[in-house]
C-alpha cells in the first residue's frame, strides 16, 4: 500500500464532504480560468482587429477623450463632429494613402418607433477597414442600399432585398453581416453621404481612419497633420489598442479578483474540511503513530488528501469551464464595455496547467496548517481519545 | 530485554497534578510473558505507553537492549516502534476504509523495510493465515466481528517481526470466547520466542501469563497484594473456585 492510497482512501471515507469541498474549488478555478483565457483571447483579438482595419490612426474632433475616440472605430456616437473639409485636407498631406470618413449616430426609424444606431461609411473602404466581416449578399455602392448587423437583421426579421425609410429617404437591404458577437452586430450601415444628409449635416463626420503610405513615416505625419489641420485630434492605433484595453481593464481586474478570492474561499474551505477530518481521526493518527509512522509520515498522509481534493477540483474546473466555454463567454461580453469580435475563449493547455498548479500551491498552502497540527498529535492523548 | 529504575510519570489535568508512575523498578526478559494488572487509575497503561517508547518517563531510567532510551530523540524512538514493538490497544483501532489485508500492511508502509512487494504480500497472507481470517483478506472492518478485528490488530502488531508486543487490554472489548482466542492466539506468539506484556482486567487471563505485575497508585505491589487483588476479582466478576488454583500456580512461581 502506498501513502496516496492511504490519503485516498481517506478522502472517500467521508465522500459528501470531500465532494462539496471539490466543487468549491473547481467553481473558482473554472471561473479563474475562464477569465484568464478570456483575457487572452481579447488581448489576441484586439490585436487582431486593429491588425485587420489597416487603418494607421484615427482622426477625431479636438477635446474628444481618447477612450471615445478609440471606440468609435467599434460605434461610439459623440456629440462633436470634424468637416469633410478636413478629411479632404487629410487627403491631400502627403504620404496619405486612404482617409476613411465615418459617421456614427442614431437615426430615428418612424415605421417601428424608435432609434436605430447607424454607422455611415464609405461602403468602398469596408473590405479595408471591416476585413473580419462575412458578408450574406453584397457590399453596396454609395447609393441607396444597407448592410445589417447580425443582431438588427434576426430581431426586425429583415433580409435582403427588404426596405427601410429613414426620413425621406428609403434603402435597400444589400447584406447582412455575419454574427461577429461585438457590436458591430447591433449596426446598420449605410453610405456616409447618404447618412449626412438624412441628418442634414452635410460635411459632418465622427471620425475619419487614415492609412498612411510610409508606416515608418507616421510620427512625422502625425505630427505635421496636428499642427496644419485644426480642430482635430490623433489617435494612433497603439493608442486606441492602449485604450480599449484601458477600457476592458477594470472589468479585468474586478474579475480576477473576484475568481482570486473564490479560490482563497475554496482553500479556506478545503482547509476546515481536512481539520475536520482530522479531529475525527485522532484516535486513528495516535495508532498511525504507534504503529511507527513519524510525524513526517503524518504531516505527508494529510497533505497528499489535501493536494488530491484540490487537484482533482482543479482539473474538473477546467473541464467546467471548457465545456462551458461559450455560456461564460456570453456572459462576459455583457459586462466588459468592449469586446472584439471572434470566439475569446480557447483552451490553452499551458494556461490550464498554470491553473491546476496555482491552485495546488493554494491547496498546498492551505493543507500545511492542518497536516502540522495533525503530525503535533500527542499519540496517547489521541489513543485515548 | 527491558529494565526500568525508579520510573516516574508525572502529568498536570487541569489545576491538579497527577502522579501517574510513583518509582517503577522492572525487568523484562526476553520471551517473557507478562500481565501488568491493577484498579483503574493505577498507573498500567502509562507504564505500557513507556515500555512501548509512545511516552517519556518524568525520572528515571530505561534501556532497551542496553541502550538507555530517555537520551534518544523522538526519530530514534520512531525507529525503535517501527523495529521491536508490536501495539495491540481494546479498541481495535483498524481504519475503516482499508481491507484487512490493507490494515495489516499499514506499519510496513511506514517501516519501509526495503523487502519487495512480493515478499511483504507473503509475510501478510501468513498472518492473515495466523490469525484464522484467510477468507476475510479482501473484508472490511465494518464486516468483521470484534474478535475477527482484534485478530487483525494481532497480525498488525506482528507485520514487521517485532520482538516485543504491548498489549492494552487486549480482550476489553470481547466475549469471553473471542477473549480465549485472542489470549491463544497471544500463547501462541509467546510460544515462538515473541516477549508479550499485556494489560489486563480479566484476572483468568492475567493468572495465565508467565508473570503478573500488579500496580497499585503508581507502584509495583507485592506479590502477596497483587495475589490479594487478583483473588478479589481483579475489580471484575470472577468464579472464584475456577480462577483461584491458576492464580496460586502463577504468583507463587
Amino acid at each position: 500500500m502506498a501513502f496516496i492510497r492511504l490519503a485516498f482512501n481517506n478522502l472517500l471515507r467521508h465522500r459528501l464532504r470531500s465532494l462539496l469541498t471539490l466543487v468549491g474549488i473547481a467553481a473558482s478555478v473554472t471561473v479563474l480560468f475562464s477569465i484568464l483565457s478570456f483575457n487572452r483571447g481579447f488581448e489576441r483579438g484586439l490585436a487582431d482587429e486593429i491588425r485587420r482595419t489597416g487603418i494607421h490612426f484615427m482622426v477625431v474632433p479636438a477635446g474628444c477623450p481618447h477612450e471615445v475616440a478609440s471606440l468609435v472605430l467599434h460605434g461610439a456616437v459623440t456629440p462633436k463632429f470634424i468637416d469633410t473639409a478636413v478629411v479632404e485636407r487629410i487627403r491631400g498631406a502627403a504620404d496619405v494613402d486612404l482617409v476613411s470618413p465615418m459617421l456614427i449616430t442614431q437615426v430615428p426609424n418612424v415605421e417601428r418607433d424608435r432609434l436605430d444606431m447607424v454607422y455611415g461609411l464609405e461602403m468602398s473602404h469596408v473590405p479595408e477597414i471591416k476585413a473580419g466581416w462575412r458578408v450574406e449578399g453584397r457590399i453596396p455602392g454609395d447609393g441607396a442600399g444597407l448592410l445589417l448587423g447580425a443582431e438588427v437583421a434576426a430581431h426586425d426579421g429583415l433580409a435582403i432585398g427588404d426596405r427601410i425609410r429613414y426620413g425621406e429617404r428609403e434603402f435597400t437591404v444589400s447584406g447582412i453581416i455575419g454574427k461577429t458577437g461585438s457590436q458591430d452586430d447591433a449596426f446598420v450601415y449605410m453610405p456616409v453621404a447618404a447618412l449626412q444628409e438624412i441628418l442634414k449635416k452635410r460635411g459632418g463626420l465622427t471620425a475619419a481612419g487614415v492609412k498612411v503610405a510610409r508606416p515608418e513615416r507616421l510620427e512625422e505625419i502625425t505630427a505635421e497633420l496636428s499642427a496644419t489641420v485644426p480642430g482635430i485630434q490623433i489617435v494612433t492605433m497603439n493608442e486606441v489598442m492602449r485604450s480599449l484595453a484601458t477600457l476592458a481593464n477594470s472589468a479585468k481586474v474586478l474579475s480576477l479578483s473576484i475568481a482570486v478570492i473564490a479560490i482563497l474561499i475554496s482553500a479556506v474551505g478545503v482547509m476546515n474540511s481536512i481539520l475536520m477530518a482530522i479531529f475525527e481521526r485522532t484516535r486513528e493518527i495516535g495508532m498511525m503513530r504507534a504503529v511507527g509512522a513519524s510525524r513526517a509520515d503524518i504531516f505527508r498522509i494529510i497533505l497528499q488528501e489535501t493536494v488530491l481534493l484540490t487537484a482533482a477540483g482543479g482539473v474538473c474546473g477546467i473541464l467546467l469551464s471548457t465545456l462551458g466555454a461559450g455560456v461564460i463567454e456570453g456572459f462576459v461580453r455583457e459586462v466588459m464595455p468592449y469586446v472584439p469580435s471572434g470566439r475569446m475563449i480557447h483552451f490553452d493547455p499551458m494556461l490550464a496547467a498554470g491553473c491546476v498548479a496555482f491552485t495546488l500551491v493554494v491547496g498546498m498552502a492551505a493543507g500545511g496548517y492542518p497536516s502540522w497540527k495533525a503530525s503535533n498529535i500527542n499519540p496517547i492523548e489521541a489513543i485515548k481519545g | 530485554m527491558i529494565q526500568l529504575k525508579n520510573i516516574t510519570k508525572d502529568y498536570t489535568r487541569g489545576a491538579e497534578k497527577v502522579h501517574a508512575l510513583g518509582g517503577v523498578d522492572l525487568s523484562i526478559d526476553r520471551g517473557e510473558f507478562i500481565s501488568i494488572v491493577g484498579p483503574s487509575g493505577s498507573g498500567k497503561t502509562t507504564l505500557l505507553h513507556i515500555l512501548g517508547c509512545l511516552d517519556r518517563p518524568t525520572g528515571g531510567t530505561m534501556t532497551i537492549d542496553g541502550q538507555t532510551v530517555g537520551d534518544l530523540p523522538e526519530s530514534a524512538l520512531v525507529r525503535l516502534r517501527r523495529k521491536k514493538i508490536g501495539f495491540v490497544f481494546q479498541q481495535f483501532h483498524l481504519i475503516p476504509g482499508l481491507s484487512v489485508f490493507d490494515n495489516i500492511s499499514l506499519p510496513l508502509l511506514f517501516s519501509r523495510n526495503g523487502n519487495g512487494k512480493g515478499e511483504n504480500r507473503d509475510r501478510i497472507m501468513s498472518l492473515i493465515g495466523m490469525v484464522g481470517l484467510e477468507r476475510r483478506a479482501r473484508h472490511h472492518p465494518n464486516q468483521l466481528s470484534g474478535g475477527e478485528m482484534q485478530r487483525v490488530a494481532v497480525a498488525r502488531a506482528m507485520v514487521n517481526d517485532p520482538e516485543i508486543i504491548f498489549a492494552d487490554e487486549p480482550t476489553g472489548n470481547l466475549d469471553t470466547a473471542n477473549s480465549e482466542k485472542i489470549f491463544r492466539l497471544l500463547e501462541s506468539l509467546h510460544t515462538k520466542g515473541l516477549s508479550i506484556v499485556m494489560v489486563t482486567h480479566n484476572p483468568d487471563l492475567a493468572g495465565r501469563a508467565g508473570r503478573i505485575v500488579t500496580l497499585r497508585d503508581g507502584r509495583i505491589v507485592s506479590p502477596p497484594a497483587g495475589r490479594q487483588y487478583l483473588e478479589m476479582g481483579g475489580g471484575l466478576p470472577l468464579d472464584h473456585d475456577m480462577k483461584k488454583a491458576d492464580i496460586e500456580r502463577h504468583l507463587s512461581s
